[in-house]
């Protein structure tokens, strides 16, 4: 499976969703759960099977001015293929 | 400070179509009228909730069994647990199904004996095989997390890639390929269905492969069966530390297995809070932290990580349900596990299955 390209629109997996243990942020899968938190939480918020990668990374340029738009970009692609290979996004 | 379990396995009925010759629900079998109701099963739900469960596993048995099956499945999403259905499909039929989805069903793990109908036929007692690859594509088309669970021994690993790309057409997102696990019916017929170490060699050969080439589009998910593993498994992640079962009358066990261990008294989800069995029960806490521990464990780095292995299996094997679980190339006991790889790989003639009795 290839990295996601800049029209590919992510998504939640099947049967995989957002939920809170205790005080944080989960998403639940069928093996598990993980737990989200700052960069990766704030592109899995992103990923609503709407917006595309190219819009999810300039929403996230925007809001880190200061930050290397080539790196926000390989974070957002890498990210996203760690967890299609988990069966946890879809793109 | 006992952290609270992630996982609530329900074995809801232990009918079942399948007579399984590895069946893993105990020796003796609870009966339909002991069975808890739907109005306790929810209740217990919310209760496991409370406690910080995130998982609820339905299983029985077939859970499809149970006439009130959506309404469980409806109160576990209620009580904000993901909803994990555990079946052989047998009883689920395609508008039954749809339901189960609409109430809330976030998974579906449906098993498999095996890629070709006649020795499915064989392991199971009965016949099914060819209802659940109807079933599977049913379950393609709905917006539902979809595991294959195949369930692998020496009967069936010649085929093993034949198998994977079986289930590969089934279109899962998740296969799970689970050596048979010796307890319960497949102790009694472990002979016949312990894998020789060429089959296990050419087995994990194959599962590399198919990881390779399935790569983001099916996961799949194989452990070296603990016959085969140099070190025991970390059985439920630890005795009462990530995992509570309810059995259909409602005894809450620590493991599937456990009521094999003698003396151990299981307290019930109609007599207590589930909170209350999970923190005070003298079944949860037998073997909780290292107190029990015998050497080698004792002293052994690796207690922290599988905690002395399956207390269970030690108790089948050596009779001590505290000994170091046999599997464990450093126990004092692990001939136990040579012989029966030897016997295994001595080419002895079939002995008879022993098909899973529905009641003893």
């Amino acid at each position: 499976m290839p990295s996601p390209s800049p029209t590919s629109q992510p998504r939640l997996a099947p049967g995989c969703r957002w939920s809170t243990h205790g005080e944080q942020q989960v998403v639940l899968f069928p093996e598990g759960m993980i737990r989200v938190q700052g960069t990766g939480q704030n592109i899995l918020e992103l990923c609503d099977g709407q917006r595309t990668v190219q819009e999810i990374i300039e929403t996230l340029s925007g809001r880190y001015g200061a930050a290397d738009p080539v790196k926000i970009t390989e974070d957002v692609s890498s990210f996203l293929e760690a967890l299609q290979r988990k069966r946890i996004v879809d793109y | 400070m006992i952290p609270n379990p992630l996982a609530l396995i329900s074995e809801v009925t232990h009918r079942c179509p399948l007579h399984c010759v590895y069946c893993s629900n105990p020796l003796q079998l609870i009966a339909t009228k002991a069975e808890l109701s739907t109005e306790e099963w929810v209740r217990v739900f919310q209760e496991a909730s409370r406690l910080g469960v995130l998982h609820l596993h339905l299983t029985g048995g077939e859970p499809a069994a149970r006439a009130d099956l959506k309404d469980l499945i409806a109160g576990g999403r209620r009580a904000g647990l993901y909803t994990n259905l555990i079946t052989s499909g047998i009883g689920v039929s395609e508008a039954r199904l749809a339901g189960l989805v609409e109430a809330g069903l976030d998974h579906i793990q449906l098993s498999f004996q095996d890629s070709r109908d006649e020795p499915a036929k064989w392991i199971a007692g009965a016949k099914g095989h060819a209802y659940k690859i109807a079933l599977a594509d049913k379950i393609r088309q709905l917006p539902v997390a979809f595991t294959v669970n195949l369930v692998v021994h020496r009967q069936n690993l010649d085929h093993i890639e034949e198998m994977i790309e079986f289930v590969e057409q089934l279109q899962p997102e998740r296969v799970e390929i689970a050596h048979a696990q010796y307890y319960g019916w497949a102790l009694k017929n472990r002979d016949t269905l312990l894998p020789t170490p060429k089959q296990l060699e050419n087995c994990l050969r194959a599962v590399e492969k198919a990881q390779l080439r399935l790569a983001g589009k099916v996961r799949i998910d194989s452990v070296v069966p603990d016959y085969y593993a140099r070190y025991p498994k970390a059985c439920m992640g630890g005795w009462g530390r990530r995992l509570m079962l309810i059995d259909p009358s409602g005894q809450a066990l620590p493991c599937h297995a456990a009521g094999v261990i003698p003396g151990l008294q299981f307290d019930n989800v109609r007599e207590h809070p589930l909170e209350w069995i999970w923190r005070e029960s003298a079944a949860f806490q037998r073997f909780r932290g290292e107190q029990w521990m015998p050497e080698p464990c004792k002293s052994c780095d690796r207690r922290t990580e599988d905690f002395g292995g399956c207390r269970c299996q030690a108790f089948l094997l050596t009779g001590d349900p505290c000994a170091t679980d046999p599997v464990c190339s450093l126990s004092p006991d692990h001939r136990l596990i040579e012989m029966a790889r030897s016997a295994a790989n001595s080419g002895t003639a079939q002995v008879p299955w022993s098909y899973r009795t529905s009641m003893g």
